[in-house]
């Protein structure tokens, strides 16, 4: 059989740096052998392949803007696979399979201000869209980053957490919907929503992109829909079980009275007015 | 149309068991239900039967499969594997072929799934118009009782001989071998055949009660009737059943199986079915069709409108083999899809 | 894997035929795999030397008599990782029919006049109902591909990959005629799958030894067998051969 025939096969890759973030969650550097870049949209994702264990979806956490041909996949340890991706290190082999599904159309949100709005690992597929506007600052207009998580010892990427706090030309907040009481902690406490109120939105000019676990779309969605931001404004990135990357499996579809969804090939990044209604996708 | 003595089909089928390289399947009989299986002798081929346990889709699409093989004693080796057996598939009823033909767009859409297109590709398909009909079956209402296309070579029981029309060269070199006996059909041979195809759509006891061509609309005023899927999906033991044995569900999962030193193994596919529990969870637990409504509901949608807006075909080719293997018998296309359709103006 | 980085193994024994101890000794050439990834230290049907220094205890058969437990709760805090293997250890098995009937009658039809010499308790108990449980091997008897798989996945640290599905998924893979289309009754459409329906495979039914699935139908399950035309007698009993503990424990909960 020839290779090139197979969606399925994996091209090897190797991890060239792991760092752990969080307790749960490590960042991992990946270089395919090839030498090429992944030539990867912010947004889209990639098959992680562990031989012998099996394969996950991954959002692409760093920008195609990042200098040098590797990219970066934040994973968090839920499962076999991840939890053996947890156990690799420097050097060893991995299997890759994609950039696939759309990722956010970052053509559109040029010439506009950016509202990004992470919740927990949510930042992940976010931050491969941050990096991006940063990378090209002047193709955007205000940048504004809103990220929370359960608490402080959860927060990720910490290094540039630290300077977005101290960049001028962005406006970072942050917010952990608890802290314990040894902990130091100058952000506010309290969850996502509650900094969606102080931010000043330019109705006619911006858009915001959301990423965060299933519960939380809800609840931002409302506060988003009393700032009375249009909804085809709003960009989400969904999560759903996915086997093949390709359309075939049949996994991740999404449905509604309106009809489907794929969110491997029709998503992840999907616009909030042409979802909302959809029963199965918030 | 061709015509053939019944005799000289067998001695056919029999020279092919014998010097063909590929293999030769047939249906036939399993305890009192019937499979599509390896023919050993052309008498073991029971072209009379109601319908097969499983769709011919198995030999296109197995139902486990290997995709991927990997070693790893001297750096990560990953090899596609694509395991294609030539066949000559004998005895597929035309709501078969029509749901190959649906399921061939599915794996042709880019990016193409080869693993099924090779398979395909290199099988001969030899269909055979129904002289009996399953008491679950409704191909008369979903205009699957006959086809025009999509076989390689289609037979027509006349007595003791076969009228046959060739779908390919595929099926005409078959023919070949057996050039001196196939004569021209003659008029009234050919008035039989058409009457036979005529008369097959009266008898299904099954019947959609409207075109099915008003399945996708019907389906997407019915979505949110939440109480209809309830109660309907009440009994149903989500076992897959109605997935497994239907030729146009392929839904799969995949697996990674290694041997116990972990130094070698593969990446498998098997069937897979949205009616499991499982089918939408996530690692870490969120489960996003949790309820048995939900995915009674999802399979109704994904045959009579999902994969039509897709593909451009209604997904259900009436063969009935989900209803007749329901236990709780709750998973009748035409029950639920009648009931939709009387409801619909309430 | 080095030799001296091999978890060592011990089996043990309560209340059950050893039939799964004898399936694991009739893995043949795949015996000298498992060796290649576990020391085993105690197997009596397989070897004389016997030790108390394991990581991993394979426990089969059910827990019927406070003597078995004691025992049970010795091995638990011994051992790293706990596997109950088989139906009696996975879900009180066979000997769980009599958790449905009547105690008295039991004794005296096993132990006769000699019933009150001996110590047991009124309902046989799975491993898990006593002690934590880290892995489970399902089936009786148990099937020696998974159980591999299960070693493997002790060994690895992770989740082994069982089915939370029903039987009816492997039994259509396999084509079989449906056991109620032979106008015979099966409980495979509540019993979680991973033995390739290998007894409807066989033409034989299935009994329902690898345990309910999490979230079986049973309701509908009796409601069809009853249409089927068992009485509800006989519904129950098609259920108690191996569910009795499994069903009192759900409804417990």
């Amino acid at each position: 059989m020839n290779e090139e025939d197979s969606p399925y096969l994996p091209e090897s890759a190797t991890i060239l740096n792991v760092k752990k973030m969080a307790e749960n969650e490590k960042l991992f550097e990946i270089e395919l052998d090839s030498g090429e870049a992944l030539n990867h949209d912010p947004g889209q994702f990639v098959e992680v392949s562990v031989p012998g264990v099996g394969e996950v979806p991954i959002s692409i956490s760093s920008s195609p803007t990042k200098e040098g041909n590797s990219f970066e996949l934040c994973i968090r340890e839920v499962g076999n696979v991840t939890g053996v991706i947890h156990t690799l290190e420097k050097g060893d082999e991995i299997g890759i399979r994609g950039p696939y599904g759309e990722g956010f159309p970052v053509d559109e949100l040029k010439g506009h201000d950016v509202i990004f709005i992470a919740g927990g690992l949510g930042i992940a597929p976010l931050r491969s869209l941050i990096n991006y506007t940063l990378d090209r600052r002047e193709e955007f207009e205000d940048v504004k980053i809103l990220y929370g998580c359960k608490k402080p010892c959860e927060l990720l990427y910490e290094d540039e957490v630290e300077e977005w706090r101290e960049m001028d030309e962005i406006d970072y907040r942050e917010t952990v919907d608890e802290c314990p009481d040894d902990v130091c902690w100058e952000g506010n406490v309290g969850v996502i929503t509650t900094l969606i109120p102080g931010v000043d939105i330019d109705l006619d000019n911006s858009y915001t992109v959301v990423c965060g676990p299933p519960i939380m779309y809800r609840f931002v969605l409302q506060e988003l829909k009393e700032k009375k931001v249009p909804d085809e404004r709003i960009y989400l990135s969904l999560e759903r079980r996915m086997k093949c990357g390709v359309g075939k499996c049949g996994h991740c579809q999404i449905n509604g009275k309106e009809g489907e969804f794929y969110v491997c090939q029709d998503g992840p990044v999907f616009n909030y007015d042409v979802v909302k209604d959809f029963e199965e996708a918030l | 149309m061709k015509i053939i003595k019944k005799n000289v089909f067998e001695g056919l089928v029999d020279e092919l068991i014998e010097n063909d390289e590929r293999e030769i399947i047939g249906v036939q009989s399993k305890d009192s239900k019937y499979v599509f299986d390896r023919l050993e002798k052309a008498e073991g081929l029971e072209l009379d039967y109601d319908v097969t346990i499983l769709p011919p889709k198995k030999y296109f699409m197995p139902q486990r499969e290997t995709l991927v093989e990997y070693e790893t004693r001297e750096g990560l080796e990953m090899e596609p594997v694509n395991e294609v057996i030539p066949r000559i598939i004998i005895g597929i009823h035309p709501y078969d072929l029509e749901a190959i033909k649906q399921m061939d767009k599915v794996f042709a859409d880019s990016p193409k799934d080869s693993n099924y297109l090779e398979k395909r590709e290199n099988s001969v398909l030899i269909g055979v118009n129904m002289q009996q009909t399953s008491d679950w079956s409704f191909a008369g209402s979903m205009g699957t009782a006959t086809v025009d296309d999509g076989y390689d070579l289609m037979l027509t029981d006349l007595g003791k001989k076969y009228a046959v029309e060739i779908g390919s060269s595929k099926g005409s070199d078959l023919l070949e071998k057996i050039s001196e006996d196939v004569r021209d059909a003659s008029p009234e041979e050919i008035d039989k055949v058409e009457k036979a195809k005529e008369e097959i759509k009266d008898e299904f006891d099954k019947e959609l009660d409207f075109s099915p061509q008003k399945l996708p609309s019907l389906l997407a005023d019915t979505y949110d009737q939440d109480d209809f899927w309830e109660e309907n999906a009440e009994d149903c033991y989500s076992c897959g059943t109605c997935n497994i044995v239907c030729p146009t569900c392929y839904c799969f999962d995949v697996q990674d199986f290694s041997d116990i030193s972990l130094e070698e193994g593969e990446r498998m596919r098997q069937w897979d079915g949205c009616m499991l529990e499982a089918f939408a969870e996530v690692a870490g637990g969120e489960n996003f069709r949790e309820e048995r409504a939900e995915r009674y509901r999802h399979r109704y949608m994904r045959k009579g409108r999902y994969l039509y807006n897709r593909f451009g075909d209604i997904a259900c080719v009436g063969c009935g083999r989900c209803s007749s293997q329901c236990v709780p018998d709750i998973a009748d296309p035409t029950d639920i899809f009648n009931k939709l359709w009387r409801g619909k103006d309430e | 894997m080095k030799p001296e980085e091999r978890p060592k193994a011990a089996f043990f024994d309560f209340a059950g035929c050893e039939g799964d101890q004898l399936q694991v000794a009739n893995l043949e050439e795949k015996i000298l795999d498992l060796l290649n990834i576990v020391e085993l230290v105690s197997f009596r049907e397989v070897m004389t030397e016997h030790s108390d220094d394991y990581d991993v205890a394979f426990i089969e058969g059910s827990i019927t008599n406070s003597h078995d437990a004691e025992r049970l709760n010795g091995i638990r805090e011994n051992a790293d990782v706990l596997v109950a293997i088989g139906a009696c250890a996975t879900i009180g098995g066979i000997n769980s029919i009599r958790n449905v009937q009547d105690f008295e009658k039991v004794q005296e039809r096993v132990y006769g006049d000699e019933r009150e010499h001996y110590e047991a308790w009124e309902k046989a108990k799975p491993a898990k109902a006593v002690v934590e449980v880290d892995y489970e091997v399902h089936g009786c008897p148990i099937d020696r591909e998974e159980f591999l798989h299960v070693v493997q996945s002790v060994v690895m640290g992770r989740e082994p990959n069982i089915p939370d599905h029903p039987v009816c998924v492997e039994c259509k893979l396999n084509e079989n005629v449906c056991a109620f289309e032979r106008d015979e009754f099966c409980v495979g459409p509540v019993t979680r799958a991973g033995c390739d329906s290998c007894c409807v495979n066989e033409g034989a039914i299935c009994w329902g030894c690898r345990g309910l699935i999490d979230n079986p139908n049973e309701e509908a399950h009796e409601e069809v067998l009853e249409e089927y035309g068992l009485t509800a007698e006989e519904v129950i009993k098609k259920f108690d051969l191996y569910f009795a503990w499994q069903q009192e424990a759900r409804e417990d909960e």
